[in-house]
């Protein structure tokens, strides 16, 4: 009659029965607590993982042009640059396309020696124009970044990253105003970058030297193409269209006509970013299922044990019944213990997830990221498992004539 | 208070149809001691399930104090159980890894849902058990058990003690116990009704219904002045 008494009465029960229902318990724990921790490490995962593209990518509202075959998918990679998109390109991408708010230019080398005194680094150094900052949202925490007036006057000075910094200026001498020497011809420090952390790969996205483009192209590279230009869009959420202006655009400028390829690739990071978190979100789901069909098997354990139970329980039902519960009663009851059995396992699943999900973290080194909702979802589903296969016993269970149960 | 008229009660087995009861009508007055009996089969069983509202009759009607008893829905059946009827059974059927508390508060449980702990001690008080409350039922000895079960099946207030041999599984000092708790409940209004094969338990009854075939064979008030108190068992 009274849920909470019959709550009562179901605990009571299932403390009678500590074996039965610990072994009904089992199923259910291991379920729960794989999926908690998928599902988590699953949600962590993905969120990391943005993250980390943002650290590379900055925003999500550019899309970024470089040279080479337009086969090659995913992030570019900045060696082996073709020589086909030059400084032209850019400044035509910027003033022709409406769609464009702003382009910014990068040259880009590898294993170039950066010296301070006797100390020496390899760093990346990216010539980028002034307006490199604001695309990427990157900050300055130190000093200045250059001006347009620097870059077109060749003016021979550098932004390191915080990496760098520690490496030429270990005993945190103040760099600003040093002299360094980047392939041997000497730049003046004006600013320290802010840290940006890993990249998508787990590599630093710290240990570089910024110089004004220019200066790049015929003080030190010698180069009249570039490595990459970003290209700022100007709404968001139609950066497909911005895509196919762009591309449309060079292919006219380079004269490419069909069947011809594209001697230049766009990417688009807000695409890319979608086609990584869907790929991990199947892997997640497989996960899920595998852990799904563990709670399904827990699921018909409490089915079979309870059903046990009620054939052990007759005489216990018949004195219920004697004493004046209905069959709804009984249904309540045995639904009731069912569902807290199944909910303490979801509850002891959890915590054990959890605790698994911390060694996780801890083991590939991702950040403990506590996300709540597949925990919430894990309980609830324990909860309805236990509503859904004690319902048939507890149905049997009423079924039990009184009359035969209190004469056996 | 007991309205029996023309009960029958048909049970299938297999391809024939066992006629159990065949036309039962009798009547109970209120504060009554009546007692059952019979021979094996004769059908005492099915008319003592249909009297607890643990079955319907086939056909014909039962009254329990003025309520048609034979059109009550599940629900009704099990509130007249538990506000109109306290079960005696011969094996006591109390929840054995439960206290002999925890056994008399069940009814209540079923009631409102409200268990009154002070009332559930004051019935094991009056069947001598109050020291016994925490003990688990399965640690008591039979006699005691079924003082429990007296004390169960009082703890609704019931008008009608419904008692099936009682005293079939107990010594003959503790089965004269039983029967004084029952002579007591029986004083104070309460209608009872006895089902044993027991001639010195029957001797406690007013009036013994006898039951042949499925049906009243004879039914007349108990001379004997009291009970036999020699106990032959």
């Amino acid at each position: 009659m009274n849920p909470g008494k019959l709550a009562t009465q179901a605990a009571r029960s299932m403390r009678r029965y500590p074996l039965r229902t610990s072994l009904m318990m089992a199923g259910i724990v291991a379920g729960i607590a794989s999926l908690a921790a998928l599902a988590s490490i699953g949600e962590a995962t993905k969120r990391e993982t943005m993250r980390r593209f943002k650290n590379m990518i900055g925003t999500f509202d550019t899309i970024m042009v470089r040279p080479g075959g337009g086969r090659s998918r995913g992030m570019p990679t900045l060696v082996n640059v073709p020589p086909t998109l030059r400084f032209d390109d850019a400044r035509a991408i910027a003033t022709n396309l409406p769609e464009i708010k702003a382009v910014a230019e990068m040259q880009s080398a590898f294993d170039i020696d950066v010296k301070y005194r006797d100390r020496a680094a390899s760093p990346a150094v990216f010539g980028v124009s002034a307006n490199w900052l604001s695309l990427r949202s990157d900050e300055v925490e130190q000093g200045a970044f250059f001006s347009e007036e620097q870059d077109q006057s060749l003016a021979r000075v550098a932004v390191i990253g915080p990496e760098l910094r520690k490496s030429l200026f270990p005993d945190d001498d103040e760099p600003l105003g040093k002299t360094i020497r980047i392939a041997e011809v000497p730049f003046q420090v004006i600013g320290v970058l802010h840290g940006r952390g890993a990249g998508p790969a787990g590599g630093s996205l710290d240990n570089l030297a910024l110089i004004p483009v220019n200066t790049a192209s015929r003080r030190l590279f010698n180069r009249d193409y570039v490595t990459m230009l970003i290209a700022q869009l100007k709404d968001p959420s139609r950066s497909e269209d911005a895509v196919a202006a762009v591309t449309a655009l060079l292919r006219e400028r380079h004269h490419i006509r069909p069947p011809a390829l594209d001697d230049f690739a766009v990417t688009n990071p807000a695409a890319v970013m979608a086609r990584v978190t869907q790929a991990s979100g199947t892997l997640e789901k497989i996960l899920t299922g595998v852990a799904v069909m563990a709670l399904m098997v827990g699921g018909i354990v409490i089915m079979s044990l309870m059903s046990i139970a009620v054939s052990e329980r007759r005489s216990e039902i018949g004195i219920r019944r004697a004493a004046g519960a209905s069959r709804g009663d009984i249904v309540m009851q045995f639904t009731l213990e069912a569902a807290f059995v199944s909910l303490s396992g979801g509850l002891l699943g959890v915590i054990i997830g959890w605790g698994g999900l911390e060694a996780a973290t801890r083991l590939q080194k991702l950040p403990p990221v506590f996300v709540w909702q597949p925990l919430g979802v894990s309980l609830l589903l324990s909860l309805a498992i236990g509503l859904a296969f004690g319902g048939y016993p507890a149905w049997k269970a009423s079924r039990v004539d009184p009359a035969q149960a209190l004469r056996s | 208070m007991i309205e029996m008229e023309n009960v029958t009660r048909l049970y299938p087995r297999g391809q024939e149809i066992i006629e159990a009861l065949r036309g039962v009508s009798f009547r109970v007055l209120p504060g009554e001691f009546a007692c059952v009996r019979g021979a094996s089969g004769s059908g005492k069983s099915t008319l003592l399930n249909i009297l607890g509202c643990l079955d319907r009759p086939t056909s014909g009607t039962y009254r329990l104090e003025c309520d048609n008893v034979s059109q009550c829905s599940d629900r009704q059946l099990s509130a007249i159980r538990n506000r109109k009827i306290g079960f005696i059974f011969q094996s006591f059927n109390l929840l054995p890894r439960t206290t002999a508390l925890e056994n008399v508060e069940i009814p209540m449980v079923y009631r409102d849902g409200r268990v009154d702990r002070r009332r559930a001690l004051r019935a094991l008080d009056r069947v001598g058990l109050g020291g016994r409350a925490s003990h688990f039922a399965a640690e008591l000895s039979g006699g005691e058990q079924q003082r429990v079960a007296v004390a169960r099946a009082l703890i609704n207030d019931p008008a009608l003690i419904l008692a099936d041999e009682p005293t079939g599984n107990l010594d003959a000092a503790a089965g004269r116990d039983v029967m004084r708790l029952l002579q007591d409940l029986n004083r104070e209004g309460r209608t009872i009704l006895l089902v044993t094969h027991d001639d010195a338990v029957a001797s406690y009854a007013s009036r013994e219904l006898l039951l042949a075939d499925g049906r009243i064979a004879s039914d007349r008030a108990a001379f004997t002045s009291g009970p036999a108190m020699g106990g032959s068992r």
